[in-house]
């Protein structure tokens, strides 16, 4: 990281040719992110930021920086709780690579933690209550939106591009699964109907969600969001593989489902939730296949991911039951 | 006739050591390290101890089911489920016995 040029685009960005740099660290981080902290002085005054970038080796599938700085601003204007997006970069030339600065939030994340810790998220009803305002409120972004033309246009049919959208996944990564496509075949006898899209936020679960003693303190993890059924999000923070272990919790492992659906306040179609639980069980099912994908070819050795491809069979365990009560 | 202990008792002898002398004297951060290994030997033993899968052709059967073919009112679809429901118990009492109570 070249400080030198980095501190010259801030001092230029914020508006102060004297900002310091007076710390700047690497956090852990995802391989395919890397998130930096950054402390400066800007007027006078100690901030906290984070810089976000990519790392060196890019996944596809996932939205660029200057994309996700888009989506954390129309998040914010939408009163999501995120980190207020400061500075986009888009100039290679900087640091190597584009980045943007957003504000530091504290708070806990770490999903065995999050299901366990009571006095986290201000109250464990209040808690789940104030995700499904969150989620509420992410779900009040429509199209079309200028801002957020990178999304491209919605599907047409939200569930049968999620099928189909799985199915590829799985052709590509060559191993027969013939479970999960039991699970995908009775999704697909019964898709619910199309509904007028709206942002989805699509890794809305514990572990992409930042809780303080008060309440939530950021919702995280932007790089999957697109236009979709809301339904899919709900489906997703409530399926039973994100409860880490709190199964009784059927909200994110954290607290009852009636209280999370009465956070949303949004009319909900009760019926399509079963459906998009099981869709959000074989996603994940197919998101750790691919994940011991990586260690079994060699791409990136980790006992981590190699554990990871195990649960696999328990996942399929759940869409076999799930499949059949549909 | 190999030496004893056999594999098996080696790695549930070397797990033990793993939880019980290891874990307690590692820093924190390394304690989910540890964890792993001892789960990644639990694991490795019962698929060493568990009875050899059948040789279904499972590429055909996956396309079949994309396919509609052993749809509910089909003829072969209680016989696919049955199947489908003994193969996913013999994958998850290796990788996840827990959930088969």
């Amino acid at each position: 990281m070249d400080e030198a040029a980095l501190r010259g685009w801030l001092a230029r960005a914020s508006g102060d040719d004297a900002l310091r740099i007076t710390a700047l660290t690497r956090l852990s981080g995802g391989a395919i992110q890397q998130n930096w902290a950054l402390d400066v002085e800007v007027a006078g005054q100690a901030l906290r930021w984070v810089l976000r970038t990519d790392a060196p080796a890019v996944l596809a599938v996932s939205h660029t920086r200057p994309q996700e700085f888009a989506l954390l601003r129309a998040a914010r204007e939408a009163g999501v709780t995120v980190p207020a997006p400061l500075f986009l970069c888009e100039d290679p030339a900087v640091i190597g690579r584009p980045f943007f600065v957003m504000a530091r939030v504290e708070g806990i994340a770490a999903p065995h933690r999050v299901v366990k810790d009571a006095t986290l998220g201000g109250g464990r009803e209040a808690c789940v209550a104030a995700l499904g305002r969150e989620l509420a409120r992410i779900h009040a972004i429509r199209p079309p939106r200028a801002d957020l033309d990178f999304l491209g246009d919605p599907q047409a049919d939200a569930a049968l591009a999620a099928i189909g959208g799985l199915r590829a996944r799985l052709d590509a990564a060559g191993t027969p699964r013939p479970v999960l496509e039991w699970g995908l075949r009775a999704l697909e006898r019964k898709a619910p109907a199309p509904l007028p899209p709206v942002l989805c936020h699509n890794d809305f679960r514990t572990g992409n969600i930042m809780l303080d003693a008060q309440g939530v303190a950021a919702v995280l993890d932007w790089e999957f969001a697109g236009w979709g059924d809301p339904h899919a999000d709900l489906g997703w923070f409530c399926a039973k593989c994100w409860r880490f272990g709190q199964v009784a919790q059927e909200a994110g492992g954290i607290g009852p489902r009636d209280a999370f659906l009465a956070g949303y306040g949004r009319p909900v179609d009760a019926a399509r939730l079963p459906w998009w639980e099981l869709l959000a069980t074989i996603r994940w099912a197919v998101i750790a296949a691919d994940q011991a994908a990586r260690h079994l070819s060699g791409q990136e050795r980790s006992l981590e991911l190699a554990l990871t491809g195990h649960m696999v069979p328990e996942l399929e365990w759940d869409v076999l039951a799930m499949a059949e009560a549909l | 006739m190999q030496e004893k202990p056999d594999a098996a008792d080696l790695l549930a002898t070397a797990r033990e050591v793993v939880l019980n002398e290891l874990l307690p004297a590692l820093r924190p951060e390394k304690a989910i390290a540890a964890r792993m290994v001892a789960a990644a030997i639990a694991l490795a033993l019962r698929q060493a101890a568990a009875p050899p899968m059948s040789e279904a052709d499972l590429a055909a059967l996956a396309a079949e089911i994309r396919a509609g073919r052993h749809d509910p009112g089909t003829e072969s679809h209680a016989q696919v489920a049955a199947f489908l429901r003994d193969y996913a118990r013999a994958r998850a009492a290796v990788s996840a016995p827990k959930v088969l109570g």
